[in-house]
């Protein structure tokens, strides 16, 4: 059930496959960006692949003593700009992997290219997904809705995706999906319609308990993506943006030459997979505690190195202190910019109230908070139009609103009329009206009580107070307790017991708070094994221009679902 | 020297067989230890399945840092981000998967192919067989219609009637635009549509079918090559010349060196000819990575190698040696330099070349120089010293001690919790008197180390008190007979090339112990024969005084006490091997003066003591041994003593003294041998040079009159050996310490890391002034 290990084995087995010598791995677009998240580039240099290159680039050399590896998606471009390379070959022999199904006219096609017989290998490998934690998985896709319904191609490709997720998993499920959402069971149908399609590739052996696919709608939550995240791989996502497992620094001030960009991979960095799920807070205590051991470690400047011994002593550990030396400078850097901006733009203050909004029942008080910080200059307009976003989902329908005064606060501000519809668009995305279950107001008894004795309790941790709707259908589904109505099973199989391996997909992308949320599931209920899989994972996009308003993805989803609701 | 013996058995590397905790590894001597220590320790353990589970889990964890990190930092504090489990487990820590589903079309893919290969190969062939017959007549003296009718003979012409537009093109032809025939396939195009293939292509291109598509009744078939060769080489003169007739006759032209096709039979030429290019070519590149990956190989090979020995060694175990280890390290060391310097070269590959290599071969050549790097830099910086001469000692001597108090808490703990279980069960008064018995299988039995276990007649007494080498060759020798009854003749070979090795070592030593030993001796001897001269004069003299007054029965005593003493020490001489025989037959008639003259003197110590302090040095010809024996040190007050009047009783110890000196003999002669050794293998923290400083010749002390036998030669050679030794040692260590730091300052260039340089550099010069210093010194 790990992701990214599925995609890990995969790649790895094409490099071997392709045995010594000088190699050179083709990719395509979408294929660069699966591959670079599972492997680096020193790793994959090790395995003798010392080129990377696009099959669309055009000036690639002749470089017959290489061997090339291609891994491709089967598009028709690709195809076709394999079927060139295969008439003028660059390289001494080709080693092919299509990421998911491809047609035998296409196989045909290309069999007919290789007249020079340079062709080892041509298979299917399914890693057509971007693996970004073994439990996380995206397709990057942005804007799959039109209106209320799918794009026909962004279907296709989740369906792709989806599957290739379940052949590289070994899983043939059960699929649920949830019923107020006609994008979730379009999906499902497709999904479905492919594994009776290719029923061979699917034929894995049998368990006792068969694997589940639940697939939901982004529009039933659409408040968990608008709150600011603490666990440290959200925030460097949506403060400093992740890109195939690279943070760019360079607009840190007074940034090193060689911190302009750093690598945060769990694979192979300790300090960030011990802390990829910890809050703010734990890991500014842990950053100290790395650095406190540096300090211990580190033979000072002045501090001489006496006697033999001692120097001996300095230079066996010298290979440690160096990598140290290069972890704590990265996370120190790293933590030190996400506390700047943390600073900057007031994340503590707008967080709190945002928590406060998403998860208690008191309008006024909520209101004049949203307001106060309207008000301030430090909030960036970003948070400022989350706020109202928030206020406008949480209190849609109250009685005595203050959105309209909200969104003049927010044309005072400056902030464009872009932005202000969009206020109005995530109601429309996400508002009372398409939600399938209640998301903030309790209806049934158990849930009343639930909710009086979490107020009783109080909270531990008031930036981190709010749940994502997704722990609690999943609370539900591991506990076999899940409603067939809200989430109908597709066809006549039905799952009697309760759910060993389950995938759950979300059409409209995941987040980061969802995926802790899995994370924690999985350490705490024994015998299960949830994956979490979204058509993106919302995380601030585009940072590399910074005159650009940071935008998060579901925003752009929202915002090309509206456009198209007016389109059509 | 007794530091450096192999403890009697080895405990690591071994697998212990018995009493092995399950669940924590830890080993137990006896069931009932077992017994009581599961009780104790693991009675509160979740023995559910689950827990099993968890630790299994947590092993794989540990299993997968380690390859992750390959050098793991174990850091203290790692526990603080260590996560812990709350029954389920984190995702990445799910059992490991197989490789998802996967689906080949090699065979589809190969079906189609083949088909198409088929025509393919068939028309290449095609055009290949008609070039050859083209080009297999004479061209360039025959005229155009001959060679206007062969080549129609090779291929039909299609009729122009029939191509009133060119295909290509589609341009019509006419009187200006006119029709050419292509020699290979027969069809027809304009001039502009046309191409032509050189002569010397076309030899080249037939070449090479020549002799694999052998065509029967080819007739230019055999005396192809040699006209082809003047054909090409007429045609480039003939080139210049026909040039010139296509200017002044454009219509009419003569094409003898070249063969008219078109375009689809030069593309298909042009990719058979690239391809026969290709086989024979074998980029520079591609030799050198091939190098390169073959050091890599011996690195990956040799480096844990090296690390098993590195540790071992480090651990201060005995497995493996310390020199051969150094040369392992050598070894290494020397692929490292291997492959940075071919990596370096493929970096500047075809650098200075007048056409500069295209951008994307640069950077292939930049990543393998930087994988080089990489590789050098993740497996040189693992790879960890070796401890230093003495250090190694101290290690061992450590490790011993470490052992023997593992094995006696052991032992401790298993009685105890024995008389525990016993007391416990109240069953019969017998078990209070087994209590004190300690379990039967001593831990020797229970070894299985990794080869053959030393005999078990070399005894342990016998073994502690050898030198080293000769235990270390006894021990091979019974490995050897060990290994020959299993018939393994690999490791026969093995053993008896260790065996060689180590019997030469023990020559050389010898040898080298016997010159100085010999040199030695001769020194004394020298003083002795002064000495005796001188004594030699006054005893005769004394002797015609006092004459008359000697009694008949003394001389008799005194040839038996000279003989007394005389046998051990000739005795001595041979089987030390030291030997020349001349000090024994010196040796010997002054023992036999010396004791008529002791006989003689009973009225003057003085001499008598003297006299004494001569007498000695024969008997203890390792000076050493006369220490150590307790006999001789009892025998030499009674001696000295100048008081003791009673002739008989020095007899009578002397007797003694020599009797003693016969039972011991085996076990003298050994301890002889370890002092010997001990100037040539000096180690710190040696008994015996404690013993012999503390137990230091109290008889040498006294003969204090006598300078050359009054010290101890042995003695102040090993200081000063020691001495020397500890600044070699001190000097090695340093050299190492500078390369590594050498190593690390190469590293952290390559990272651009202008600090740790600047440190690393100022250590290094701090290191070579250390080290120049200690040379002055030394």
């Amino acid at each position: 059930m790990n992701v990214t290990l599925a995609v890990k084995q995969y790649v790895t087995r094409m490099i071997e496959d392709s045995g010594p010598g000088m190699k050179v791995l083709l990719m395509d677009k979408d294929t660069t960006s699966i591959v670079s998240m599972v492997y680096t580039q020193s790793e994959i240099l090790q395995k003798e692949v010392y080129l990377l290159e696009r099959i669309d680039s055009q000036n690639r050399d002749n470089m017959k003593h290489l061997k090339a590896i291609c891994y491709l998606r089967p598009t028709k471009e690709n195809v076709e700009s394999l079927i060139q390379e295969l008439r003028r070959p660059k390289y001494s022999v080709y080693f092919i992997y299509f990421s998911n199904v491809i047609s035998k006219s296409e196989i045909k096609a290309l069999a007919e290219a290789d007249e020079q017989e340079v062709v080892a290998e041509i298979q299917e490998f399914y890693g057509d997904f971007i693996a970004v934690n073994p439990h996380l998985f995206s397709l990057n896709l942005q804007g799959v809705a039109r209106g209320r319904s799918w794009d026909p191609t962004m279907l296709a490709r989740s369906t792709q995706g989806l599957t290739s997720v379940l052949l590289a998993l070994k899983k043939c499920p059960v699929i649920r999906y949830q019923l107020s959402s006609d994008m979730a069971k379009r999906l499902a149908e497709s999904v479905k319609l492919i594994i009776t399609k290719e029923y061979e590739l699917f034929d894995f052996r049998k368990t006792e308990v068969p694997p589940l696919l639940l697939i939901l709608d982004r529009s039933d939550d659409a408040i968990t993506p608008l709150l600011n995240q603490w666990t440290y791989q959200a925030m460097v996502h949506e403060l400093l943006g992740l890109n195939n497992n690279r943070i760019d620094l360079s607009r840190v001030p007074g940034i090193s030459k060689d911190l302009r960009e750093v690598v945060l991979s769990a694979d192979n960095d300790d300090f960030y997979a011990n802390n990829l799920y910890l809050n703010f807070g734990e890991i500014g205590t842990n950053i100290k505690n790395l650095m406190e051991d540096f300090q211990k470690k580190k033979p000072k400047g002045q501090q001489r190195l006496e006697s033999i011994s001692d120097m001996k002593a300095f230079v066996d550990s010298y290979p440690q202190f160096k990598k140290m030396s290069g972890a704590v400078s990265k996370h120190v850097t790293v933590v030190g910019e996400l506390s700047r901006l943390v600073a900057e733009r007031q994340l503590m203050e707008v967080s709190e109230v945002e928590q406060e909004l998403a998860c208690q029942n008191d309008h006024s008080s909520a209101q004049q908070k949203v307001r106060r910080l309207l008000r301030l200059p430090g909030v960036c307009e970003l948070d400022a139009v989350r706020l109202v976003m928030l206020y406008a989902l949480r209190y849609e329908r109250h009685s005595n609103s203050a959105l309209p005064a909200m969104m003049e606060e927010l044309a005072k501000r400056g902030v464009s009329e872009k932005y202000r519809k969009m206020v109005h668009s995530v109601v429309e995305y996400g508002g009372k009206r398409v939600r399938g279950s209640d998301l903030v107001t309790a209806t049934d008894a158990v849930a009343i009580t639930k909710q009086f004795l979490k107020g009783l309790k109080g909270v531990e941790n008031v930036y981190t107070q709010h749940q994502p709707l997704l722990q609690d259908t999943l609370d539900q589904l591991v506990k076999g307790k899940l409603r067939d109505a809200q989430f109908p099973y597709l066809g006549a199989s039905s799952l009697r017991d309760r759910p060993q391996d389950v995938l759950v997909f979300v059409v409209g992308g995941a987040t980061y708070e969802e995926a802790l949320c899995v994370y924690n599931l999985n350490r705490s209920v024994p015998g299960v094994r949830i994956v979490l899989g979204g058509t993106t994972v919302h995380s601030t996009k585009s940072t590399q221009h910074q005159e650009v308003l940071v935008l998060p993805t579901v925003l752009t989803t929202v915002l090309t679902t509206v456009h198209s609701t007016k389109r059509y | 020297m007794a530091s450096s013996y192999p403890p009697p058995f080895e405990g690591t590397g071994e697998v212990k067989e018995g009493f092995i905790c399950p669940l924590c590894h830890k080993d137990l001597q006896s069931f009932y230890q077992l017994q009581d220590h599961y009780e104790e320790e693991h009675s509160g353990d979740d023995r559910h399945v689950r827990g099993q589970l968890k630790s299994l889990v947590q092993k794989a964890k540990k299993a997968k840092d380690k390859l992750l990190k390959r050098d793991g930092d174990d850091r203290a504090d790692t526990g603080s981000y260590e996560s812990f489990y709350y029954g389920g487990v984190d995702p990445y820590m799910w059992e490991p998967q197989e490789l998802g589903a996967t689906r080949n079309h090699q065979d589809y893919f190969k079906k189609h192919r083949a088909a198409r290969i088929d025509h393919y190969v068939i028309e290449v062939n095609k055009l290949l067989i008609r070039l050859e017959k083209l080009t297999s007549f004479d061209r360039t003296n025959s005229d155009v219609a001959k060679i206007r009718a062969i080549e129609k003979s090779v291929v039909p012409w299609v009729s122009d009637s029939d191509v009133p537009f060119c295909p290509d093109c589609g341009n019509k032809f006419n009187i200006r635009n006119r029709r050419h025939h292509c020699r290979l396939c027969g069809s027809i195009m304009c001039r502009k549509c046309m191409d032509f293939v050189p002569l010397p292509l076309a030899y080249k291109l037939t070449s090479g079918t020549r002799e694999s598509l052998c065509i029967p009744g080819s007739p230019g078939q055999s005396q192809a090559p040699p006209s082809g060769a003047g054909a090409s080489g007429m045609g480039s003169r003939r080139g210049s010349l026909s040039s010139l007739s296509s200017v002044t006759s454009m219509l009419e032209e003569k094409d003898d060196e070249k063969i008219r096709c078109c375009h689809h039979c030069m593309d298909t030429l042009l990719k058979r000819q690239q391809k026969l290019e290709e086989r024979d070519h074998m980029p520079d590149i591609v030799k050198l990575y091939e190098r390169l990956r073959m050091c890599m190989d011996k690195v990956d090979e040799k480096a844990p190698e090296y690390i098993k020995v590195a540790e071992s060694l480090n651990a201060g175990e005995t497995t493996y040696n310390l020199d051969s280890a150094g040369g392992l390290r050598l070894e290494v060391q020397k692929y490292y330099e291997l492959i940075d310097a071919l990596s370096k070269r493929i970096l500047t590959l075809g650098m200075k070349d007048d056409p500069a290599p295209t951008p994307k071969s640069l950077h292939l050549q930049k990543m393998i120089r930087y994988t080089a790097t990489l590789f050098v830099q993740e497996k040189l910086l693992g790879l960890m010293s070796l401890p230093t001469k003495d250090k190694y000692e101290a290690l061992k001597e450590k490790r011993k001690q470490e052992q023997e108090k593992k094995l006696q808490q052991e032992r401790l703990a298993a009685q105890e919790s024995m008389r525990k279980r016993q007391e416990s069960e109240k069953n019969r008064s017998v078990a209070t008197t087994n209590g004190e018995v300690p379990p039967a299988p001593k831990p020797p039995r229970m070894t299985k180390a990794g080869g053959w276990l030393p005999s078990a007649d070399s005894k342990k007494t016998h073994s502690e008190l050898k030198d080293p080498l000769l235990q270390q060759i006894d021990n091979i020798q019974s490995f050897l007979r060990q290994a020959r009854e299993a018939q393994r003749t690999d490791e026969v070979a093995m053993l008896e090339e260790n065996l060689r090795q180590l019997q030469d070592e023990y020559d050389q030593q010898q040898t080298s112990l016997a010159i100085a030993l010999s040199q030695k001796l001769a020194q004394e001897e020298n003083l002795q024969q002064g000495e005796i001269q001188r004594l030699e004069a006054r005893e005769r003299s004394e002797w015609e005084q006092r004459a008359p007054a000697a009694d008949s029965r003394q001389p008799s005593s005194i040839w038996e006490c000279s003989l007394d003493l005389g046998e051990p020490v000739a005795g001595y001489v041979e089987e030390d091997k030291i030997g020349e025989v001349t000090p024994k037959f010196e040796r010997s008639p002054l023992s036999l003066r010396a004791f008529p003259a002791l006989a003689g003197q009973e009225e003057s110590p003085p001499r008598l003591r003297s006299l004494g302090g001569h007498v000695t040095p024969p008997s203890s010809e390792g000076p050493n041994s006369s220490s150590l024996n307790p006999f001789e040190e009892d025998s030499t007050p009674t001696e000295e003593d100048p008081s003791n009047p009673f002739f008989e009783d020095i007899q009578e110890e002397h007797k003694e003294v020599s009797n003693g000196k016969k039972e011991y003999n085996p076990f003298d002669d050994e301890e002889d041998n370890g002092g010997q050794e001990e100037p040539a293998a000096t180690s710190l923290g040696n008994p015996f040079e404690e013993e012999s400083s503390e137990t230091s010749n109290p008889f040498t002390e006294a003969s204090g009159d006598s300078p050359g036998v009054s010290t101890n030669p042995f003695e102040g050679d090993e200081d000063a050996g020691a001495l020397a030794d500890i600044d070699m040692i001190e000097e090695e260590l340093l050299l190492q310490q500078i390369d590594n730091i050498r190593a690390y300052i190469f590293d952290a260039k390559i990272n651009g890391r202008l600090d740790e340089v600047e440190l690393l550099s100022a250590n290094l010069r701090e290191l070579q002034h250390t080290l120049q210093e200690q040379k002055k010194t030394h």
